[in-house]
């Protein structure tokens, strides 16, 4: 299990989530990774890609309009 | 005596490959159907767009993409990045590659492996992305909002342009001046009706205005893929944001087609007329000949690009069809 960090802070979207996108296509299952962002819009964008793509969102949260998600990659 | 004239378009000589570009002086080819058309009705010409020196008729709107920005000094330390479903990307980037701007394209997933190659041979920096990358926000169009997020992102805006070939009304001048025009030479003014794809709308809304102004009682005729098509650079305006160059007023109709329809005429255009067209052509004929009638009078329809950079898709769709029995 590896875990990777993403700064995508003054990246509007989809731009966070096409960071994302790609450290899926290489993650392995179990790994995990820690993304800031600073879109607001990320919030719903990140709660719905976990979703759809079935990779678990271990926490979401939100500090001085900086937004930080964990996520867990589930689906192979 | 002797007498001298100017050459024909086919003795002519070009100093630099932009010149092949198509233009009224140097027009792409109009070439009539004869085989897919019923016999009595039409007559039905093509446009054949893959004739533009990077193989579609987005070479037109690139070079004039490129001319306004340059013009606008809009180019000057940024880098280029651009949605696109393969061809505008393809003809930007042989352009851009020319004047040395480096160049990203955001292309939408299930784009055939030949385009997403050609863009990497030219240089470009390519992001595949899936339409639906951000269901919240940007339903079906991915490509084009994470290119808008490259050049609206507080960390990237200054480092990129985006000639937005959705909005940009250069898209629509390209096809005003040029695409319009020729039509219109090489048809005499007989021109009646005029059938082209939904896509960015530019080659719609230009050559239509061209062509109305000439003659107001041309029609303009728009072909419109069913929802979750697989015909590529067409949309579907009732899932994808209406691109802001489009000019409804313009339109007489829309016409709808089928994936099978369109990839059944194309099949046609291959066996029947020799013509290796890609998927969108066959979309456009299908629509096409399906309204032409004993007194339609002269109609054009357009090619935007050959079938060359499809192979991939087309075994998908050709099934067993050309294999041995057994």
């Amino acid at each position: 299990m590896a875990t990777h960090s993403i700064d995508a802070k003054g990246l509007q979207c989809p731009a966070p989530i096409m960071r994302l996108f790609n450290w899926s296509k290489t993650a392995i299952p179990d790994d995990q990774v820690s993304i800031t962002a600073t879109d607001i819009g990320f919030i719903s964008d990140v709660k719905a890609w976990c979703q759809k793509t079935r990779n678990e969102l271990l926490s979401l949260e939100e500090a001085n309009g900086v937004i930080t998600a964990h996520i867990r990659k589930v689906a192979a | 005596m002797s007498t001298t004239s100017a050459p024909s378009v086919h003795l002519q000589r070009f100093e630099d490959v932009r010149q092949l570009i198509g233009s009224p002086a140097n027009p792409t080819p109009l070439v009539r159907l004869n085989h897919v058309v019923p016999a009595g009705v039409g007559p039905l010409y093509l446009k054949l767009e893959w004739y533009n020196p990077f193989g579609s008729i987005k070479d037109r709107t690139a070079l004039y993409l490129l001319k306004g920005l340059a013009e606008r000094n809009a180019l000057e330390g940024k880098q280029l990045v651009e949605p696109t479903s393969g061809n505008t990307g393809i003809a930007l980037a042989a352009l851009a590659a020319l004047t040395g701007i480096p160049i990203t394209v955001t292309i939408p997933d299930g784009v055939p492996e030949e385009k997403k190659t050609l863009l990497r041979m030219l240089g470009a920096e390519v992001w595949e992305t899936p339409d639906d990358l951000c269901p919240i926000n940007h339903p079906k169009d991915g490509a084009i909002a994470l290119a808008r997020s490259f050049v609206e992102s507080e960390a990237t805006r200054d480092k990129y342009v985006m000639p937005n070939q959705y909005e940009n009304p250069d898209n629509i001048t390209a096809h005003y001046e040029t695409t319009g025009p020729e039509i219109w030479l090489q048809t005499e003014g007989t021109v009646r009706r005029f059938y082209a794809g939904f896509g960015t709308c530019g080659t719609l809304t230009g050559t239509g205005r061209y062509l109305k102004e000439q003659d107001p009682t041309i029609q303009v005729i728009a072909i419109e893929p069913n929802k979750g098509h697989r015909i590529p650079g067409m949309k579907n305006m009732s899932e994808s944001r209406q691109p802001g160059i489009l000019d409804r007023s313009i339109l007489d109709r829309v016409v709808r087609i089928d994936d099978a329809t369109a990839y059944a005429m194309t099949k046609r255009l291959f066996r029947e007329e020799g013509l290796i067209v890609g998927p969108s052509t066959g979309a456009i004929v299908a629509a096409a000949v399906q309204e032409l009638q004993d007194d339609t009078g002269l109609s054009v329809a357009i090619s935007p690009d050959s079938g060359f950079k499809y192979a991939s898709f087309f075994t998908d769709i050709l099934g067993d069809d050309g294999l041995p029995a057994g």
